[in-house]
């Protein structure tokens, strides 16, 4: 099928291009063209195009105008801007050309479906040359007899098409070859140029879609010449010494054209030009003679030229030519001043003269030497000194005294003018007054309000002040009829000392100064904090003044930042003259902070340990004094109870005990179980081991030691009457072997060895054996646990009880139980009875201590004061309460019971 | 007639007084280094005697001042007609001889040959400000030149150019004579000749 169609196609296209009946020489006949061919359009513009097919072609082909489509660039042309005019031609038509593009094509549809191109044309597109503008030209002279013609214009727009240029000029009867640009569209330049004749110039532009003219410019070319600069410019000087001549040629005959010139100069090293008048150069010349101008100074010259009627363009400057002025007698005499020292005799002074070299343009050539005579005005008949000298200053050693110096520069032309100096023997004139400083740029402008005479001249002094050198003074003379100068090459952030001195004709005033910065800085650094001293709520600190370098400007105060360690920033300012500052009640223009300084006030302020330790001591040596006095009268009491007088325990009748008896059974209300002096107080407080929960931990706090022995050897306690309130017990073996050995000893106390006794129901076995042992309880009870599982009878040895008995105890800190009143027997010494204390472990009272009479005891209670965290509980007072012989024990001895408590016996 | 005179005609007529005299400065001094270049270019004697060339008026005439202004102007322009004439054959022959390597000598001729032009026209346009009809140049033109022999056109040259500098010196005292106010020059009164 494809093969089919294609043979088809190939034929048809035979049949069209190349069978035609047409062809003429050429193998390719085309069924047909379009009108116009390749047009060049105008952008924007209308345009219609026309496809004409041959007539041979509708018989061999069936091909009519109505078959025809029309193609932009492959691109299918709306078939509304087609239109047949006849069977043969068909017309296509745009708008706008700016929507076309190349090739547009005219193509056939064969049968409707084959399309096939019959013809193509190329279209462009642009737009006409816009009419040149602001035409301009200028002649300029390339040689002695050579001028060129530029001239230059605006071509207008982009035309997108390939536009001419061309540059026509012509005389009324001479028309001249056209000038066309190279590679430019805008200028021209013609060679052949002729003066004094109008020329018309004008210019064309053309391309395919149009030409365009200028509007002619009418000139004369003379008109607009630039001609060449003068050349082999050279200066040379003359007679007089502010006169140079310059010379030149030039390129330009005076056929052509008459001239006139601007001839400008400067001083070598400025760049600012001067112009000699244009009124004195404006005639024909080849050499001017420039007037003015500095003795021995270098000058450079330079020069143009244009027609003399001022039509035209001025040449461009000349090359520069320099030279040198001739020299000239110096134009005044050298400023000077003098510093006076004094001397090693008080006398004479030492006066350092010093005078300022002369400007270049007060010179006026080269300073050979200078002259220097000075006068003694206080002495006229002696003849003045005179000195020849080469550099700026002098030093001479004068008697004090009035003296004029006078000093006159030389060159090689003659002298100057002599400059005069007096100097008085004092400075008695007035001052100025109201002296000030401003910047100004970069200069220091000092001021100053004139004294009410009249003042010759004034001399200003500066000096940079340094820590590190010493001021080197600079000087300036300002006139007297002016009130302030500008100092120049003053540094900034520099401290200068400016010091003004009228200068009077018969005199001279005193010097007022003042010191002035030209710019301020903050300073460098900031100043270097210490503390001198730290109290508690303040601190002193200290610091040095900066150094004149580090300042950079006055410094106006000092700001003190402090903050404490929770942040609280506080800000101080401080006079500049002070270089300390207390910070009490511990509590910027430009400025440098100092190091950060960090310190800890004290914890005491100043006085303040003093106040409390002196009061203190006093307290503390009252009461040893007080208790000194005391002891001192209750002497034979603390006697009693210090060193009582203890019975012989081997004459005592509790010699007889066995510990390993039960004590009840040795009891014997028969006999006389205490003899007199056996026994001092003695306290009993019996506590039931099962009444320990009844109290509160701090209540028991004194039996903890006794607690460790709950578990190995019941019984076991120190904790009787004081030491019960940890009134530090001593180990005091009182085992009956060892009775005799602690008898004689002074200080011993009576202690007693507490039997175990029974257990909750077990019947309880109390045995007491006294002792006399000074050692602390508290240590045996440690031991006791060491011996813990040791046999009965040794655990019972070593269970001692302080016998506190008719002696105060006073135990504050601490629960205790204090016995306040002593058992008083009827003979003095002697046991007459005790307060039992027992705490029963069936109380329902936490605190309730009861006196309870065992029955197998017989108790004399007395006052017991239990004292408990302030509270004081009384128990139930019994004074001599007699009993049987079967609840009375024999002896009386101080107990606490614990669990498997001791009992009193 | 400078009576009856316009501002423009008379500023005209300055204009083209002043620009002739200075176009005729120029051309003397442009003739008098042709002349120089001319010589040594031909090989000839700068002393060298040379004929009247025939078909120009002599500069040199007697009683010149006592000649009105509209005479002056068309001596002149009978006289640089036939330089144009004559210098258009030399740097035709000139052209001939060097072809066109002597482009220097070829320039300056060419170059006097355009001032010539100019000042003809200079002198037509003040001849048409004095309402005088400008003579045809046809019947005034130089006659045919005769065959001549090389070193005969270059003498004949010499002497066209010798006499071109003589016009030139001739047409600036003219032209400054019209610019007076004379009553007999007939030229515009009152007009200051420019330098």
């Amino acid at each position: 099928m494809f093969s089919r169609w294609n043979w088809v196609a190939c034929g048809f296209c035979l049949v069209l291009n190349i069978c035609s009946p047409d062809a003429s020489g050429g193998l390719v006949q085309s069924c047909g063209h379009i009108i116009p061919e390749s047009p060049v359009l105008a952008l924007g513009s209308n345009f219609t195009a026309l496809c004409i097919l041959n007539e041979s072609c509708l018989d061999f082909g069936n091909i009519y105008a109505n078959q025809i489509i029309w193609k932009i660039k492959n691109k299918l042309v709306p078939k509304e801007q087609y239109r047949e005019i006849n069977r043969t031609v068909s017309s296509v038509t745009f708008n706008d050309t700016s929507s076309l593009a190349t090739p547009l094509t005219c193509n056939i549809l064969a049968d409707g479906q084959i399309e096939q191109n019959i013809y193509g044309i190329t279209v462009t597109v642009g737009l006409p040359p816009e009419k040149p503008k602001n035409l301009s030209c200028v002649v300029h002279q390339t040689s002695r007899f050579t001028y060129v013609m530029t001239c230059t214009w605006n071509p207008g727009r982009h035309t997108f098409l390939d536009t001419q240029f061309r540059l026509r000029y012509s005389w009324p009867e001479e028309i001249f070859p056209d000038c066309i640009p190279k590679a430019v569209n805008n200028s021209c330049t013609v060679t052949d140029i002729q003066f004094f004749v109008n020329t018309e110039i004008w210019v064309e532009a053309a391309n395919a879609l149009g030409k365009v003219e200028s509007d002619p410019l009418v000139i004369d070319p003379i008109d607009i010449v630039k001609p060449l600069s003068p050349q082999n410019v050279s200066v040379s000087s003359g007679i007089l010494p502010t006169v140079l001549k310059l010379s030149w040629e030039n390129w330009i005959s005076d056929a052509v054209m008459t001239l006139k010139f601007n001839i400008r100069y400067r001083i070598v090293g400025d760049t600012n030009w001067m112009e000699v008048p244009s009124e004195d150069t404006a005639s024909p010349r080849t050499s001017f003679s420039v007037q003015g101008l500095r003795p021995y100074t270098e000058y450079v010259f330079s020069i143009r030229c244009m027609k003399e009627d001022g039509v035209g363009y001025w040449s461009d400057w000349s090359e520069e030519k320099s030279g040198i002025t001739t020299e000239d007698q110096p134009s005044k005499g050298p400023p000077i001043w003098r510093i006076i020292e004094a001397s090693h005799t008080p006398d004479s002074w030492t006066v350092h003269l010093m005078w300022k070299a002369l400007k270049p343009f007060e010179a006026n050539g080269v300073i050979l030497q200078y002259e220097v005579t000075v006068r003694d005005k206080s002495s006229l008949s002696s003849p003045p000194k005179k000195y020849n000298v080469t550099s700026t200053n002098h030093t001479l050693q004068l008697p004090k005294g009035t003296y004029e110096v006078t000093v006159i520069a030389r060159n090689s032309v003659g002298a100057s003018p002599p400059s005069v100096l007096l100097i008085p023997e004092s400075n008695s004139k007035a001052p100025v007054e109201n002296l000030r400083t401003l910047p100004k740029h970069d200069k220091l402008w000092v001021g100053w309000t004139a004294p009410n005479s009249y003042v010759l001249k004034y001399v200003v002094e500066w000096c940079l002040v340094s820590s590190s050198s010493d001021c080197v003074i600079e000087w300036q003379i300002a006139l007297g009829d002016v009130q302030g100068i500008d100092l120049k090459g003053i540094k900034p952030f520099k401290c200068y000392l400016i010091t003004v001195y009228p200068l009077y004709a018969d005199g001279q005033g005193s010097g007022q100064s003042v010191k002035a910065y030209l710019k301020q800085d903050r300073p460098s650094k900031g100043p270097t904090v210490q503390t001198k001293k730290v109290g508690k709520a303040e601190a002193v600190l200290t610091w040095n003044h900066l150094t004149i370098e580090e300042q950079n400007g006055f410094i106006r105060n000092y700001t003190i930042l402090y903050k404490t360690i929770d942040g609280n920033e506080t800000v101080v300012t401080v006079d500049p003259s002070k270089t300390e500052y207390t910070l009490s009640s511990l509590a910027n223009n430009g400025s440098r902070s100092g190091p950060d300084f960090t310190f800890t006030t004290q914890k005491f302020g100043k006085g303040e340990i003093e106040a409390i330790v002196v009061p203190v001591c006093l307290a503390f040596l009252l009461i040893v004094l007080l208790g000194v006095l005391f002891c001192f009268n209750k002497r034979d009491l603390i006697k009693k109870h210090i060193w009582p007088i203890v019975p012989d325990p081997s004459k005592s009748n509790i010699a007889q005990w066995s510990p390993q008896v039960p004590a009840k059974h040795n009891f014997n209300s028969k006999d006389p179980m205490y003899p007199e002096g056996s026994f001092t107080d003695v306290s009993v407080v019996e506590i039931e081991a099962d009444d320990k929960k009844s109290f509160s931990e701090q209540d028991l706090k004194p039996f903890d030691l006794l607690k460790k022995e709950k578990s190995t050897s019941e019984g076991h306690s120190s904790g009787i009457g004081g030491s019960s309130c940890m009134s530090s017990p001593r180990q005091s073996v009182s085992d009956s072997d060892e009775g005799e050995t602690t008898q004689n000893t002074s200080s011993t106390v009576q202690y007693s060895t507490v039997v175990l006794n029974g257990y909750r129901d077990q019947t309880p076995v109390q045995v007491f054996s006294r002792s006399e042992s000074t050692q602390p309880l508290l240590d045996s009870e440690e031991r006791s646990e060491d011996h813990a599982g040791g046999a009965d009878s040794t655990a019972q040895r070593q269970q001692y009880f302080r016998q506190n008995g008719g002696q105060d105890e006073t135990n504050a800190d601490r629960p205790c139980f204090e016995r306040t009143k002593q058992i008083t027997h009827d003979n003095e010494g002697d046991l007459v009875g005790f307060v039992q204390l027992q705490i029963s472990g069936q109380s329902s009272q936490p605190f309730g201590l009861g006196m309870e009479k065992n029955t197998q005891e017989a108790a004399l209670s007395n006052v017991l004061q239990i004292c408990t965290e302030g509270q004081t509980v009384r128990p139930e007072t019994v004074e001599e309460n007699p009993l049987s012989v079967d609840e009375m024990p024999k002896s009386y001895l101080p107990q606490t019971v614990r669990q498997g408590g001791y009992m009193p016996q | 007639m400078a009576a009856a005179d316009s501002p423009s005609t008379a500023l005209r007529r300055r204009d083209l007084c002043s620009r002739g005299i200075r176009l005729a400065g120029k051309m003397r001094a442009d003739v008098v280094d042709l002349l120089d270049a001319y010589v040594e270019q031909q090989g000839l004697d700068a002393s060298a005697s040379v004929a009247a060339v025939e078909g120009v008026p002599l500069a040199a005439v007697e009683h010149w001042d006592e000649q009105t202004g509209t005479q002056r102007l068309l001596e002149n322009l009978a006289a640089y007609r036939a330089f144009r004439a004559l210098l258009a054959q030399m740097l035709e022959e000139q052209r001939e001889q060097l072809g066109e390597a002597d482009t220097g000598l070829g320039r300056a001729l060419a170059a006097v040959l355009l001032q010539v032009s100019a000042f003809a026209y200079h002198l037509e346009e003040l001849l048409r400000l004095e309402s005088r009809g400008i003579p045809g140049e046809e019947g005034d033109g130089p006659p045919p030149p005769p065959h001549l022999s090389l070193f005969e056109q270059k003498l004949r040259g010499l002497g066209v150019l010798r006499e071109l500098a003589q016009w030139a010196v001739r047409s600036v005292r003219d032209l400054r004579q019209l610019t007076k106010p004379s009553p007999a020059t007939g030229a515009a009164s009152g007009l200051a000749e420019s330098p």
